[in-house]
C-alpha cells in the first residue's frame, strides 16, 4: 500500500506540471471571482489542448492522445493544484465527443473531435425534458423522417448547459412512438445556429444562469448526423452516460470548496465566537471534515483501480452521492460562522463567496443523477436489491402516455 | 498509487475469516447475555491462534507484522462480534515495545494483560490480572482487581478496575509519547472492528430485504428500505478507506496518524450505529426480538462509541487538529 505515483505516472506529473507552470498566463484562474468569459475560457482550452492535456483518454485518431484514465486523473489533479479555470467543454470532451468516437461516421469524426478539443467548437448535451428527467426514455422531442431522407425535429429541452454558447449538441429524440420507450430513440448532432433552435436561459436559485431551455421548432437535421441506427438511440444514450461517470471519476477531487479552505475559514472565526458556541462549531466541522477525508480516501481507492487499468463499476457513484453532501454541509457551515453576515447575501465587506456556493450545491446533488436515482443504482447494482416494479413495462410510450393520464 | 490491500493480506484476511467464524459468532454474545458463558474466542484460542500478536516482534514469538495487517484481522473479528478485543493485544504490544520477555509473555499467552485509561470502564478487564496503565508519565505494568458489571455488550469485557500499587513496575520510564501512540494504534483497530461488524450488520439486512416479502414484492424494492441500506454501505466503504489510510499511518506516516486515528474512531462509532439502527428497524418485529442477531450488533455500537474516547470527543479532536493545520 502507498500513495505514490509509479515511474510513469511521476513522468507525466512533472511534464504536466511543468507545462501548466510554463503557460500559466495563458490559462485563466479557477478562484477568479470576476465571473465567466467564454472567449478566453475557449482560448485557455485551445493552449492546454496544444499541449497535449485535453482529450488525454481520447484515441490518437480522434484528435487525443491513446493516454490512460490514470493520466487524465493526474491531469485533473495538477489543473486544481495550478488553480486553472475549468475547460468549457467539459461536457463535449467528457460525454458528447465519446459518443461521437463510438458511433460517429468516419466524415463526423474528423469534422467534429478535434475542433472540440481546441473549444472551436463548443457542445451540449439535450437529453432532458421537461416531462422526462430521471427518467429520460420517456422524452418527447419528435423526429420525423421526411421524404428527402432528412429528419425534422420539434419539441423542448431544458436544463442544458451551456446551450447558450454552444456551436452543437447531441440530442436524443423519439422517432417511434408505437414500440417500447426505451426502443423507439434516435441520436442526432445537431447545429444549434440551425433555423427553428430556439435557446432560453434559465435562471437558477443561485442567480446564476448557466443552463438553459431548448426549443426545436420544425428543425431539419440531416441524416449524416444520426449517430448510431434508427431506433437505436437509448444504448447511445448509454455510452454517453457511461462516459459521464468515467469524466465525473471523482478520484479524490472535491466538490465545492475544499475541507483544507473550509478550515481556514472557521479558524478565522472561530475565536470570536462564545465558548458554548466554538463547541458546536467544532461539532460540525469535525463531522464535515471526517466525511471529507473519508471522500478524499475513497476517491484514492478508485485512483488505485485505475492506476491497475481497472474502470470504475457502478460503486462509485457513492463518491457523488457522500461528495455533495459533504460540500453542503461544509457550505453550510462556512455561511454559518459568518454570525450577523450570514443572513445577508455578502458580508458587510462585499465577499460573497460562501453564500454564492451555499446556493450552488444543491444543485451538484441533481445534476448528473439525482440522489435517489445514485442510490437505486447502488442498491440494484452493488447489494443486489430487486428493483422497483414499473408502470411501463410491457408497453409502447404510446400507451405509456395514455396510462399517466388515466 | 496503491491504495489497496496486497495479496498477502487478502490471504491474511481469508484465513482469520476461516478461524473466526469457526470460533466465534453473534449467538456466543447472546450466550453470554443469557447465562453469563465466556466470549469467543476467548483469550487463549486467539493467542493460540497468532492473530492476536500478529504487531508483536516475531523474535518475542509474534507475527512480526504491521498494524494494517492487525486491522485486516480486526474486521473479520468485528464481523463475528469476537472478544475480547485485539485492541487490547495491539495497544499492549506497543507499549511493551523492546521489552522482550513481556511481549514473549504477551504471545504465549502468560501475560493476561488489560489497559486501564483513566477512571472509564475498561476493556478486558474481565480475566485480566495483569494492567497497563499511566503513570505521571511512566508506562507501569501493575497487579490489581477487576469487578465485571452487567454490560450493555457482554464481548467486550468491561469492567472496574481497581489496582493493586504494591507489585507496580514501570515497564518504560517518561513514555508518555509511546501511551499516547499506543491509544492512537487501539482507535485504528478499534474501528477496523467496528468495520466488520457494520459491513456485517449490512449484509444481514440485505439478505433480508431480498427475501422479506410485503405488498407482494420483497422489501428490498421499496426505496424506503433499499435508500437506508444503500446509505449503511456507503458509509460502511468510507469507513474502509479511513481504516486503511489510518492503519498505513500507523506503520508509516506518524504525522498524519492523530488525524486519521481521530477521523476513523469518529467515523466507526457513527458508522456502526447507523448500520446497527437500520439493521433493527429494515427486520420489523423480527429485529427487536432477543432470538434475532440483529441486538447484538446494535449492543456492541451502543458500547464501542465510548471506548477509547468518546465519538463527540473524536470530532471534536478532529476539528481542533484541522484549525491547528491551517493556522500553524
Amino acid at each position: 500500500m502507498d500513495f505514490d505515483d509509479t515511474p510513469d505516472e511521476a513522468a507525466w506529473r512533472s511534464r504536466v506540471r511543468s507545462f501548466l507552470e510554463e503557460h500559466r498566463d495563458e490559462l485563466g484562474r479557477r478562484s477568479d471571482q470576476r465571473g465567466f468569459d467564454d472567449q478566453a475560457a475557449r482560448r485557455h482550452q485551445a493552449v492546454l489542448y496544444d499541449g497535449g492535456l485535453v482529450g488525454v483518454t481520447w484515441p490518437t485518431d480522434a484528435g487525443g492522445q491513446g493516454g490512460t484514465p490514470m493520466q487524465q486523473a493526474i491531469v485533473d489533479q495538477e489543473l486544481a493544484r495550478a488553480d486553472v479555470a475549468g475547460l468549457i467543454n467539459l461536457i463535449g470532451i467528457g460525454m458528447c465527443g465519446p459518443t461521437v468516437i463510438y458511433h460517429g461516421s468516419e466524415d463526423q469524426k474528423s469534422r467534429y473531435l478535434r475542433r472540440l478539443l481546441r473549444a472551436e467548437d463548443v457542445w451540449c448535451q439535450l437529453f432532458s425534458e421537461p416531462a422526462s428527467g430521471s427518467d429520460l426514455a420517456a422524452l418527447r422531442t419528435k423526429a420525423v423522417r421526411t421524404e428527402d431522407g432528412s429528419w425534422r425535429i420539434s419539441g423542448q429541452k431544458v436544463w442544458t448547459t451551456l446551450a447558450h454558447l454552444a456551436d452543437y449538441g447531441i440530442l436524443l429524440t423519439r422517432t417511434d412512438p408505437d414500440v417500447a420507450k426505451h426502443r423507439g430513440l434516435t441520436m442526432f448532432v445537431v447545429d444549434m445556429k440551425a433555423p427553428g433552435v430556439t435557446v432560453r436561459p434559465l435562471r437558477q436559485m443561485s442567480g446564476g444562469a448557466d443552463f438553459n431551455e431548448v426549443f426545436f421548432d420544425d428543425v431539419v437535421v440531416p441524416d449524416s448526423e444520426r449517430l448510431g441506427e434508427v431506433g437505436d438511440g437509448w444504448r447511445v444514450a448509454l455510452t454517453t452516460l457511461m462516459s459521464e461517470r468515467l469524466s465525473l471519476g471523482g478520484g479524490g477531487t472535491e466538490i465545492g470548496a475544499s475541507a483544507t479552505s473550509v478550515a481556514e475559514h472557521v479558524a478565522a472565526h472561530l475565536d470570536g465566537l462564545p465558548e458554548g458556541r466554538r463547541a458546536l462549531v467544532r461539532q460540525q466541522l469535525g463531522r464535515s471534515y471526517v466525511g471529507a477525508l473519508a471522500n478524499r480516501y475513497t476517491g484514492y481507492r478508485l485512483l488505485s483501480k485505475l492506476s491497475k487499468g481497472e474502470l470504475p463499476g457502478p460503486e462509485a457513484s457513492a463518491g457523488k452521492l457522500a461528495g455533495t453532501q459533504v460540500a453542503r454541509d461544509l457550505a453550510d457551515l462556512a455561511v454559518r460562522v459568518l454570525g450577523d453576515d450570514a443572513a445577508y447575501a455578502a458580508t458587510a465587506d462585499g465577499s460573497r463567496s460562501w453564500q454564492d456556493l451555499q446556493a450552488v450545491l444543491p444543485g451538484m446533488a441533481i445534476a448528473g443523477g439525482t440522489n435517489e436515482v445514485l442510490r437505486n443504482i447502488i442498491g440494484e447494482r452493488v447489494l443486489g436489491l430487486p428493483a422497483e416494479p414499473r408502470a411501463d413495462k410491457g408497453i409502447t410510450f404510446k400507451e405509456s402516455l395514455a396510462s399517466a393520464r388515466a | 498509487m496503491n491504495f489497496d490491500l496486497d495479496d498477502e493480506q487478502r490471504d491474511l484476511a481469508a484465513a482469520a475469516r476461516d478461524f473466526l467464524t469457526d470460533a466465534a459468532s453473534p449467538a456466543d454474545s447472546r450466550a453470554a447475555l443469557d447465562d453469563g458463558a465466556p466470549v469467543r474466542p476467548g483469550r487463549t484460542a486467539l493467542v493460540e491462534s497468532g492473530f492476536a500478536t500478529i504487531t508483536v516482534p516475531e523474535a518475542a514469538g509474534g507475527g512480526g507484522g504491521s498494524v494494517l495487517d492487525l486491522a485486516v484481522v480486526a474486521e473479520q473479528a468485528g464481523r463475528v462480534l469476537a472478544g475480547p478485543s485485539l485492541v487490547t493485544f495491539a495497544r499492549a504490544a506497543v507499549l511493551l515495545a523492546g521489552d522482550h520477555e513481556r511481549l514473549a509473555a504477551l504471545a504465549d499467552g502468560s501475560l493476561v494483560v488489560a489497559v486501564v485509561d483513566g477512571s472509564g470502564p475498561v476493556i478486558d478487564a474481565a480475566g485480566a490480572d495483569r494492567f497497563l496503565v499511566l503513570r505521571g508519565d511512566d508506562i507501569v505494568l501493575a497487579g490489581g482487581r477487576a469487578t465485571v458489571r452487567d454490560a450493555i455488550d457482554p464481548t467486550r469485557g468491561l469492567g472496574d478496575v481497581t489496582l493493586a500499587d504494591a507489585d507496580a513496575e514501570v515497564v518504560a520510564a517518561d513514555a508518555r509519547l509511546r501511551w499516547e501512540h499506543a491509544e492512537r494504534v487501539g482507535r485504528v483497530v478499534l474501528a477496523a472492528e467496528g468495520l466488520g461488524a457494520a459491513s456485517r450488520a449490512l449484509e444481514i439486512g440485505v439478505e433480508y430485504a431480498q427475501q422479506r416479502l410485503a405488498f407482494g414484492r420483497a422489501i428490498g424494492s421499496y426505496q424506503a428500505v433499499k435508500h437506508a441500506l444503500v446509505d449503511v454501505y456507503v458509509q460502511v466503504e468510507q469507513l474502509r478507506s479511513l481504516v486503511w489510510w489510518a492503519a498505513w499511518a500507523a506503520d508509516q506516516a506518524p504525522d498524519e496518524l492523530p488525524l486519521a486515528a481521530a477521523a476513523v474512531k469518529a467515523a466507526s462509532a457513527t458508522t456502526l450505529e447507523q448500520a446497527a439502527e437500520t439493521l433493527v428497524q429494515v427486520h420489523g418485529g423480527i429485529g427487536f426480538t432477543w432470538e434475532h442477531d440483529a441486538h447484538l450488533f446494535w449492543r456492541r455500537a451502543k458500547v464501542d462509541r465510548f471506548l477509547l474516547g468518546d465519538d463527540v470527543d473524536a470530532y471534536d479532536e478532529v476539528a481542533r487538529l484541522a484549525v491547528a493545520q491551517v493556522s500553524a
